[in-house]
């Protein structure tokens, strides 16, 4: 039954939660395995060979911090003991104030959880309408869009405080205003470039200013919008003395 | 690579550029057309390359990967909103993905059909029963044969 199963992230981001206390410690081998143990993904451990051989290649070569998997392909679908349920049963999305609590490391290998259930579940909602069938619990994407978002806040929030104290800076994309040839102020964002500006013909060829004879036609610019103000204004009070007059006809008919 | 990421300028000797948190979703689709058995159809986001498929699939779900082809499906503009303008569906990648190893892979059928038993005291099943026993008092009495309701006294 589903709620024997229980929705996978949400129920597992509070086994996570507990997990994660003590595996952080651990080498992400050992901690994998017991977010094996957690996510009920013994059962859907395929008995090939090639798996497992591939699994030790793998963690040998890479340094990702990536989720628990053993499954291959078979991650993109629902436990299959969910399938054919109509409803699916999950928590609540994490919270930013949950996930500030959590190191870096761990919330790294939360994002890898989440992506996988966010596949998992537009697998399940494109099949759910090539089959013209309601999605089961189709909450449970938008969950997961939120602890997503609010994870990437948090990890942003700490790169802008390392950011802040190693540097200064405030931005990560530092930038300026500056004037266009028309007038116009835009904030204008620094990009990198592999030759020093002065040697940079296509970036000199940008003009980060507004020459004398642009300054009439600025004003102009300022005049049309101050008069299409105006006239909105005139329009409005226009249209609520008509309707006073209607108004008061009525009344005084009544 | 990510969506929507701006990544520093490469020069020689720089550490390799690193994805920390990716953003592509995948969708694995069941195919329309017969494909080889080793084969997996996936609706990939614009921005992804074949290059990006298969680290995916290598690094995320240790998916063993031989080949992967990629098109780009035009989706429909016929479609007309309630003002006759045209409404584009977006378009997508799809990525045919060869597994290496002589891993096989066919789409399960993820909605069987479940006889649905509600559970002994359940509210479900109290619907149910009165359900049917509505339908019961609404049938026409058998007695009658089949004549129907105004005809006779």
């Amino acid at each position: 039954m589903a709620a024997t199963a229980a929705g996978r992230v949400l129920t597992l981001c509070r086994q996570f939660q507990t997990g994660l206390r003590f595996s952080s410690a651990l080498y992400i081998q050992q901690s994998t395995i017991s977010l094996a143990r957690l996510t009920h993904c013994a059962l859907r451990l395929t008995p090939s060979s090639f798996v497992e051989t591939h699994v030790g290649i793998a963690t040998q070569r890479r340094s990702l911090h990536t989720s628990q998997s053993r499954m291959g392909l078979n991650e993109f679908f629902d436990l299959p003991e969910n399938w054919g349920e109509p409803t699916v049963k999950s928590g609540a999305p994490w919270t930013a104030k949950q996930l500030r609590t959590k190191s870096n490391e761990d919330l790294h290998k939360l994002w890898y959880v989440l992506l996988k259930e966010k596949n998992m579940l537009l697998t399940i909602e494109q099949e759910a309408k090539r089959q013209r069938l309601s999605m089961p619990s189709p909450e449970r994407l938008k969950k997961v869009e939120r602890s997503m978002i609010r994870l990437d806040t948090v990890v942003k929030e700490r790169e802008d405080a390392i950011r802040l104290l190693q540097t200064g800076q405030e931005r990560a994309r530092p930038g300026a205003w500056r004037r266009n040839i028309f007038g116009f102020t835009y904030w204008y964002k620094f990009k990198e470039f592999a030759i020093p500006w002065y040697m940079n013909q296509r970036y000199k060829r940008k003009r980060f200013f507004t020459p004398q004879f642009v300054n009439p036609f600025i004003r102009l610019r300022l005049e049309k919008h101050l008069r299409e103000k105006i006239r909105e204004k005139r329009a409005e009070r226009s249209r609520q003395r008509k309707l006073m007059g209607k108004i008061s006809k009525q009344s005084a008919k009544a | 690579m990510a969506r929507r990421a701006l990544y520093p300028l490469f020069q020689m000797g720089n550490p390799q550029l690193r994805v920390f948190r990716p953003n592509f979703f995948l969708t694995l689709v069941r195919p329309g057309k017969e494909l080889p058995p080793d084969t997996v159809q996936f609706r990939i986001p614009m921005e992804m390359t074949k290059c990006d498929v298969r680290n995916y699939l290598e690094n995320i779900y240790n998916v063993p990967v031989g080949a992967v082809r990629t098109r780009i499906q035009y989706c429909t503009n016929k479609k007309r909103n309630h003002l006759n303008q045209r409404v584009k569906r977006p378009d997508y990648k799809v990525a045919y993905v060869q597994l290496a190893q002589q891993q096989t892979f066919e789409f399960p059928d993820i909605f069987p059909k479940k006889d649905g038993k509600p559970e002994e005291g359940s509210a479900e099943e109290m619907q149910q029963m009165f359900l049917d026993d509505e339908k019961q008092r609404q049938k026409p009495d058998p007695r009658r044969g089949g004549v129907t309701e105004w005809f006779g006294l």
